[in-house]
């Protein structure tokens, strides 16, 4: 103790000399500096001081050293780089002349210092914490400076069993032209306790250090190039990575000849997942621990860690997996031209999502519910075939009326998001009254087709001779009808372009819709610019009367299929609403198409059925029971292990180690609903499932739910069909919206 | 099937509880039955099918304060129990230690500062913390509404004492029930926590 007590009593008299030096130094230049400089905070727990060690003064190339040198009160510490369970480490803040740049502290051994059943890693008694100063060329102090001013905040966690956080201001003088080498043996003890690399020794030869992940919860350490002297000795280890080892387990180590072993438990919260894990290594201390000096030497090695982290904690690796999945996905809306890479990368995907809108258009011209009245259409050329300049000019407005109405569309989803309504591709469907509405115009073109009623029969003539009188609003309008018949089917390929849609300025996003619509109407403005192909279509006959009335079919299947969607809506009432509704629409619609007298009669009866059917049934058709939110009924049916997703559910599935495999879907949706009951119920798909023991979970989008729309927007998507595979540990594999029994089991197969 | 799975998350949490190995993230949650400052048995499976917030406190660590004091941790407290989500503070501190403070000054302590948890419970065997391998003061835990451990770490992203830095640094906890609530997985599942050790009673 006496030995404590001249050291602080030398302390004081240094920091009264020292305090009175600096106060005539500042006084003689004449430059004030805010506050009176100190070197020494002291403080009940600790003293500590600024020392500086410049041998050759303040100078290019010359060795400058500082350092804030702790000294512990009796059973206080302070930390290590990785303060081991709980802590802080010594933080150091400089602020230096320019030209002056502080380095790393250069951390001395430390101890490791048990607390009941946790383990730190600090600095008792005393401890100087070094850092270089590398002076640069350019460093050029005026001509009368003598003295360069250092400045440090330095911030400190002092603890015993309690912890007490500590902040100092420290400034310091140092004299630029002469030696400054009063710590000198301070610097070379922290010098000396510098942990030092495990030498590549003799012949240069790299020693082989690593750290194998065993039992997902165990590093198998072993360690080459330790000097001869510390064989067959117990060792320390101290860990430069914080937070993945259990600081305070006991662990196995044993020699084997010059290499030395250890099994160390990792620590079960373990937040980092290094490469690379520096260690340091020294001989055991001996127990109960003194104030008096460190005079083991540490050992630094670098073990390559083998074998992958277990996971659980690397659920912290989520955001890259993500990142990956974006990226494959935008890889796939495109060709090949995808080989996106440094500045061109947004644009190119904007090319390949143009081009991906282009052909998932054209496919939409072969889906069930826009075919026929794309077919009827088409064969009205063959009735002019010779007045190619008014085709062109229908074709232009078909065009025209397609592209403006997908522009129309995407402008009011991109309003709806920007509301914040969550919203996605498919939207439209979502809500009931859109779906019982496109169920009533399906109806209505299916009679008209099948020759129940003719629409110059009952529209006032105005309106019924403007197909005749303006061609061209006539086929702008059937754009208009071709975009709203194909809403429903969002095609293969589009899925992609969608979702970017989401992530693009508004203008863009716009282009991407436009590039839709041109796809749609792409084969019809070919045949009428094309003398060729609207050449190739057959005569005009009686045929024609058959084929239209053929075509009717179709589009009663397309309104089977609304009710069954609007079922899955609203249920059995709401389906069966609006099937009576269909039934009155169609009477009203027969008899408008009458007669005389009749249509007098029948008209009026008819109408006043109509609107009492309404008033008695409409509400059904909208009503979306809520307690049935939560069931999706038809997904489950298939009963071949499928569970309905939920928020969270797949992670928490992977988490314990489970593939998972989510179908986001939704009864709108065609493909969806093609590619479940074909690839999906495949027995060969099924089989490879269970094998590799898949979790199967359905997300299904029929209703508005913006926990899907959610986790769409974090595939990239914004619409069904999405089909992912998690995997723990790796990012989600997103495929094709056309699946294909072989895509699946070689995805299966990679699992 | 939500009753077996039920039955295998109880016995798994049963057989960690009686290895005594650390919760694990991804794993479920250790059950624990402790007692809240006002003498009520509250056990940790009676919020099945809620999140819930599991904190480690200690009046007396500086890093505690330091958010009690500058009202981070009642206003994280606040904005948890306002969505439905179970708030439990813990304190292990032991007896005999310095730190200790009996249920009433406990209350008092937090009242003061508004605090909004839960329920603040007392372990002073340090069992439940052992179990939950916490280690300093705070540390903080999220248990999802099946009773597994989503989260483990630090209340935020700056590891300090200063009260400042509480503006500039990322609160783990609001971002990860924020996350969690939304369905998605936490992003930073498993952070550093910083601060005091936790003052448990030494093995006799």
């Amino acid at each position: 103790m006496p030995s404590r007590l001249f050291h602080r009593l030398a302390a004081t008299l240094f920091f009264i000399a020292a305090s009175a030096l600096w106060t005539s130094a500042i006084a003689q230049l004449g430059t004030k500096t805010t506050g009176q400089g100190t070197s020494v905070v002291t403080t009940p727990y600790v003293r500590a001081e600024l020392l500086a060690h410049a041998p050759q003064g303040v100078a290019p190339g010359q060795p400058l050293w500082l350092g804030l040198q702790i000294t512990h009160q009796p059973e206080w510490h302070t930390y290590w780089k990785n303060p081991g369970d709980s802590g802080l480490p010594t933080d150091l803040a400089w602020t230096l002349p320019a030209g002056l740049d502080a380095g790393e502290i250069a951390w001395p051994l430390p101890k490791k210092i048990p607390i009941g059943t946790l383990a730190n890693y600090g600095y008792e008694g005393m401890v100087l914490l070094p850092v270089p100063v590398t002076v640069a060329s350019t460093y050029a102090p005026g001509p009368l400076a003598k003295d360069a001013t250092i400045k440090l905040r330095a911030s400190w966690l002092v603890c015993r069993k309690e912890c007490i956080p500590e902040e100092g201001e420290f400034t310091l003088q140092l004299p630029i032209q002469s030696t400054t080498a009063l710590n000198g043996d301070a610097f070379e003890a922290a010098a000396k306790a510098q942990p030092r690399s495990v030498l590549a020794g003799t012949n240069g030869i790299v020693p082989d250090s690593q750290a194998q992940i065993a039992d997902g919860n165990l590093l198998q350490v072993s360690v080459q190039g330790l000097p001869v002297a510390l064989r067959g000795k117990t060792l320390d280890l101290f860990p430069e990575t914080a937070e993945v080892i259990d600081n305070a387990a006991g662990w196995k180590q044993a020699w084997n000849g010059g290499v030395w072993t250890a099994q160390i438990p990792l620590s079960a919260q373990r937040s980092a997942s290094p490469s690379l894990m520096p260690v340091v290594l020294a001989e055991q201390a001996a127990p109960g621990h003194g104030t008096g000096p460190d005079t083991r030497t540490g050992y630094r090695a670098e073990l390559k860690v083998l074998g992958t982290w277990p996971q659980g904690a690397s659920a912290a690796a989520v955001s890259p997996a993500l990142e990956a999945a974006l990226k494959a996905n935008a890889a796939q809306a495109g060709s090949a031209a995808t080989q996106a890479t440094g500045s061109g990368a947004s644009s190119l995907t904007l090319t390949a999502a143009l081009l991906g809108a282009l052909l998932g258009g054209l496919i939409l011209n072969l889906m069930p519910c826009v075919f026929p009245v794309l077919a009827i259409k088409v064969v009205g050329f063959t009735q002019h075939a010779q007045d190619r300049r008014a085709h062109r000019i229908s074709g232009m407005a078909y065009t025209a009326g397609v592209v403006l109405s997908f522009i129309a569309l995407g402008a009011l989803m991109l309003g709806l998001r920007a509301a914040g309504e969550a919203v996605g591709w498919g939207f439209q469907l979502q809500s009931p009254a859109v779906v019982a509405s496109l169920a009533a115009l399906f109806t209505l073109i299916a009679l008209n087709l099948a020759g129940v009623f003719e629409f110059g029969h009952f529209l006032p003539s105005s309106v019924a001779s403007l197909q005749a009188r303006h061609p061209v609003a006539d086929s702008f309008l059937t754009g208009v009808l071709a975009v709203a018949v194909a809403s429903p089917c969002t095609a293969p390929f589009m899925g992609a372009s969608m979702g970017l849609t989401a992530t693009l300025p508004a203008p863009q996003a716009l282009a991407v819709f436009a590039a839709l619509g041109l796809g749609l109407a792409l084969p019809y403005l070919a045949a009428s610019w094309v003398p060729a192909v609207a050449r190739a279509l057959p005569r005009p006959g009686a045929w024609m009367d058959t084929f239209r009335k053929l075509m009717a079919f179709p589009m009663l299947a397309t309104v089977v299929w609304l009710v069954w969607v609007l079922g899955q809506q609203t249920g059995i009432d709401g389906a069966g609403a609006l099937l009576i509704l269909l039934v009155g629409l169609s009477l009203v619609v027969w008899a408008l198409s009458l007669a005389g007298r009749a249509r007098v009669w029948m008209a009026s009866v008819s109408i006043a059925a109509m609107a009492l059917l309404v008033w008695a049934f409409a509400p059904h058709v909208t009503n979306v029971p809520a307690a049935q939110a939560a069931v999706p009924s038809t997904q489950m049916s298939s009963g071949t292990g499928w569970q309905p997703w939920a928020p969270g559910a797949a992670d928490q599935i992977v988490a314990s180690g489970r593939p998972v495999f989510v179908d986001f879907t939704a009864a709108w949706c065609v493909t969806c609903q093609y590619n479940k009951k074909t690839t999906l119920a495949h027995a060969d798909v099924l089989a490879d499932l269970q094998t590799k023991n898949v979790a199967l979970l359905r997300a299904d989008w029929t209703r508005r739910d913006p926990a899907i729309t959610a986790a769409l927007a974090s595939l990239g998507r914004n619409g069904v069909p999405v089909y992912v595979f998690y995997r723990p540990g790796k990012p989600p594999v997103v495929l094709t919206e056309v699946l294909s029994v072989d895509e699946v089991r070689a995805t299966i197969a990679q699992l | 099937m939500k009753l077996l799975r039920r039955t295998l998350i109880v016995t798994a949490a049963l057989v960690a509880l009686g290895a005594q190995a650390a919760a694990t993230v991804g794993q479920p949650a250790p059950d624990f039955t402790l007692k809240d400052t006002s003498g009520k048995t509250v056990r940790l499976s009676d919020f099945k099918g809620k999140h819930v917030v599991l904190e480690w406190t200690n009046p007396g660590c500086p890093f505690v304060r330091k958010h009690y004091d500058s009202g981070n941790m009642p206003a994280t407290q606040k904005d948890a129990t306002g969505q439905g989500v179970v708030w439990l503070s813990i304190n292990s501190t032991e007896k005999a230690s310095s730190d200790y403070l009996e249920p009433t000054r406990l209350t008092a302590w937090a009242q003061e500062r508004k605090a909004a948890p839960t329920a603040v419970l007392m372990d002073e065997e340090g069992t439940v913390g052992k179990s939950y391998g916490a280690r300093t003061t705070p540390h903080l835990y999220i248990v999802n509404p099946q009773g597994q451990l989503i989260y483990a770490g630090g209340i935020d992203s700056i590891p300090s004492a200063r009260p400042a830095d509480i503006e500039k640094a990322t609160n783990y906890v609001k971002v990860g029930l924020a996350e969690a609530l939304a369905g998605k997985p936490i992003s930073a599942a498993t952070t550093a926590p910083y601060g005091c050790s936790i003052k448990y009673k030494s093995p006799a």
